[in-house]
């Protein structure tokens, strides 16, 4: 047991407690055979365990140190926090990460840390832990690594060669919240790591974009990207790296970040909309053609006064309604216009987005699933983009019928008001955005109904729904977005 | 019309399926040791014959396609109520369609096929993850496991190429069978003991870090059972080191 000592376990306590706000814990995105000692990785990725709030566990998710400089409102690691701070030794951290491993207790290990001395410093100790791990243990599994903004791009690119992703927090939505509650972290000092990740990325022709979302363009090119940054103002034209970066090697074939970058903000801790929120995603997926933008629900921690209240419950019900927005983006090819309206810039908590854009959109449907091409039948609720294939799929040989689409795993309560198959129509009698809406809240039983009958001129249905929200919490939302929506 | 039953080996259903097509059609294909025979009905033991089992199999693979034999023979290792006719269907029906047979979603033949294939896939992929090993003393690596599914040989690429230059058993208790490997090659056999040595307490106090882990990445304030017990059901739970832990965090293992 090299490196492991009495202390690993009340390290093991404090740093995994002060990570486990790091929402990211994906190991998807490469496949690599074993070219170590112990070790590879699989592009679908693997979970091996849930914890008590339903999150998947697949990597160690661990700081390397919680002792921090800065002093951001929301954190739980702030510097005028009182809590217990620990740091591991690179040795140590390397042997646990490899004995769970063994075991098969986890694919690999995600490493974050606090902003010790400062954020080179930090990152040095963070690649030498990296180091150590993949070249004196051979351990060729899965890593995630996080960036603190601000470290220097030669640190960055040494991380890069060792990790597997590829990390910068964007914290906040907006550059006004971060600057409220994160004074310490500037904005440049975010993007300009995100931007040379990427810009490495593109110059190794090693870029992968998120899912069907930038589909037919040729993605490994700075076109799109070197336009505009990510607030919404064009990002400073700093150089991509520093002089110091080694050219890549002729004959040996390094990688640089094959599972690519991803980055998390806190919501519910400012006040932007959802609008606000999905735009800056995909204007980040845009512009730094990320994997995943993830989304951290805020839980109070501290007492500031620029933050919600302790008693305030974490807005998970809206972090669902915003996953399966981000997934409309990447998987279904919506655009954030096409979500919102005036009207409305929040998403219906009652409705995934995706019905509620339909019912907004009525024009278009009832669609002829034997007609309709890839792109429209994702437009369907209910239908996602297996069901979708597999559809066209059919088609070749033989028409689809009614009684099939239940096998090819679309959810009909949903689909049934917005599709024709050979013509005819499955759904409910009027073709009306109230009356489906209706028809679907019951079939998903959820939401309670109002006792009044206060639309007496719309007879057809006999239950109707209250304009009120329904006091009392939604139907527990799964923790992990996705799937069909 | 007749039973055929036949010795639980895939080249045994292969004979079941000539037979089936040259000497009399089946009403039903069995194991012999399942099998409850019943007044109306005639059955007939079938020797498993290596030249006949080959020419199906050569014939599934030509005719119909390697896919479509890859996925009967994941069928075959699933625990589906009479698996055995529904391959024969989709046999037959392959015969007749072809390399287009698994494009017929909506058919209930191909349909029946596909679920207990993708049980079988699903659980694989689920024990790579669910999957837990002792590290015993002299290095080898154990794991108990109880799958719906007879998945071991579904795990064993990855294991090897993972674990390339340890040797570890995986064992299928209730099909008292095991994953054998040592540096990257692996066979199956046969299993039946409960003679495993005792953890040490080097693997204890891992065992010990991890619960540890566990229980610390877990956020209060977003608890949700339900959602847990969604992707990782509890019938799992008795081989995962974190959910096997008494109220003093004792190990029942």
């Amino acid at each position: 047991m090299t490196g492991i000592t009495e202390g690993t376990y009340e390290k093991l306590k404090i740093l995994a407690d002060s990570a486990k706000f790091d929402v990211s814990c994906s190991t998807s995105g490469t496949a690599r055979k074993n070219n170590g000692r112990i070790g590879n990785a699989q592009m679908a990725g693997c979970c091996h365990s849930w914890s008590a709030d339903g999150r998947c566990i697949s990597l160690l998710k661990v700081l390397f140190t919680n002792d921090c400089v800065y002093n951001c409102e929301y954190c739980v690691n702030r510097r005028s926090a009182d809590c217990r701070r620990a740091a591991f030794e690179p040795a140590e951290l390397a042997a646990l990460t490899i004995e769970f491993y063994k075991r098969n207790y986890i694919e690999g290990l995600f490493l974050s840390s606090a902003v010790a001395v400062s954020p080179d410093h930090t990152s040095e100790r963070i690649l030498a832990s990296l180091r150590m791990l993949r070249r004196d243990f051979g351990f060729a599994g899965y890593i995630h690594a996080k960036i603190i903004p601000g470290t220097s791009p030669e640190l960055v690119h040494a991380i890069g060669l060792e990790a597997d992703r590829l990390s910068v927090n964007a914290e906040l939505p907006c550059r006004s919240s971060l600057e409220r509650l994160a004074p310490q972290k500037k904005p440049e000092h975010i993007f300009t790591p995100m931007k040379q990740i990427t810009n490495t990325l593109i110059d190794r022709q090693a870029l992968r974009g998120p899912g069907t979302m930038f589909k037919g363009l040729d993605i490994n090119s700075g076109d799109s990207y070197l336009s505009s940054g990510a607030y919404g103002r064009d990002s400073d034209p700093l150089s991509p790296g520093g002089d110091l970066i080694p050219r890549p090697h002729k004959r040996i074939k390094e990688s640089f970040a094959p599972a690519g970058q991803t980055t998390q903000m806190i919501i519910g801790a400012s006040g932007e909309t959802d609008q606000q929120i999905m735009k800056v995603s995909e204007k980040i997926y845009h512009t730094f053609k990320m994997k995943r933008v993830y989304f951290s629900a805020y839980i109070p921690m501290t007492d500031s006064p620029l933050l919600p209240g302790r008693n305030t419950s974490p807005p998970l019900a809206r972090e669902h309604r915003l996953y399966q927005a981000d997934w409309l983006l990447r998987f279904y090819g919506f655009s954030s216009d096409e979500l919102f309206d005036e009207r409305h810039p929040d998403l219906d908590p009652d409705l995934d987005p995706k019905i509620t854009w339909a019912l907004r959109n009525l024009h278009m449907f009832p669609m002829e699933v034997n007609r309709a091409g890839m792109n429209e039948l994702l437009r369907i609720p209910g239908l996602g983009t297996l069901s979708a294939l597999r559809i066209i799929r059919q088609r070749r040989i033989c028409t689809v019928r009614y009684e099939d689409l239940k096998k090819m795993g679309v959810v009909l309560k949903r689909a049934r008001h917005f599709l024709t198959c050979s013509g005819h129509y499955y759904g409910c009698t009027d073709f009306t955005p109230e009356s489906i809406k209706n028809e679907i809240l019951q079939a998903d039983g959820g939401v309670q109904l109002s006792m009044f009958d206060t639309a007496a001129e719309n007879m057809s249905t006999i239950y109707q729904l209250s304009g009120l929200k329904v006091p009392g919490i939604p139907a527990a939302p799964s923790q992990k977005a996705g799937g069909t929506v | 019309m007749i039973d055929y039953l036949y010795d639980g080996t895939f080249e045994g259903l292969l004979t079941c399926i000539y037979r089936h097509y040259y000497s009399e059609k089946a009403s039903g294909i069995f194991t012999e040791d399942s099998y409850q025979s019943s007044l109306l009905s005639r059955y007939r033991v079938i020797d498993t014959d290596a030249g006949q089992a080959s020419k199906v199999y050569e014939a599934v693979d030509k005719k119909i396609s390697s896919y479509d034999l890859r996925r009967i023979y994941k069928t075959f290792r699933s625990s589906a109520d009479e698996k055995e006719m529904k391959i024969l269907r989709y046999v037959v029906m392959g015969f007749k369609r072809g390399s287009c047979i698994s494009m017929l979603h909506g058919d209930p033949v191909v349909f029946a096929v596909q679920q207990a294939e993708k049980k079988v896939g699903n659980e694989a992929h689920r024990l790579k993850g669910l999957l837990r090993f002792s590290v015993l003393r002299g290095g080898v690596f154990y794991s108990r496991v109880e799958p719906d599914n007879d998945v071991l040989e579904f795990l064993a690429g990855h294991f090897c190429d993972r674990f390339r230059n340890d040797a570890f058993i995986i064992h299928d208790i209730k099909r008292r069978k095991a994953l054998v490997a040592r540096d990257g090659s692996w066979y199956i056999s046969d299993m039946d003991t409960d003679a495993i040595p005792p953890a040490d307490a080097e693997e204890k106090e891992f065992r010990r870090l991890w619960r540890l882990y566990f229980n610390t990445t877990a956020i209060r304030e977003r608890t949700n059972p339900r959602c847990q017990k969604n992707f990782m059901p509890q019938r799992y739970w008795k081989n995962l080191t974190e959910m096997t832990c008494g109220p003093a965090g004792t190990d029942r293992r």
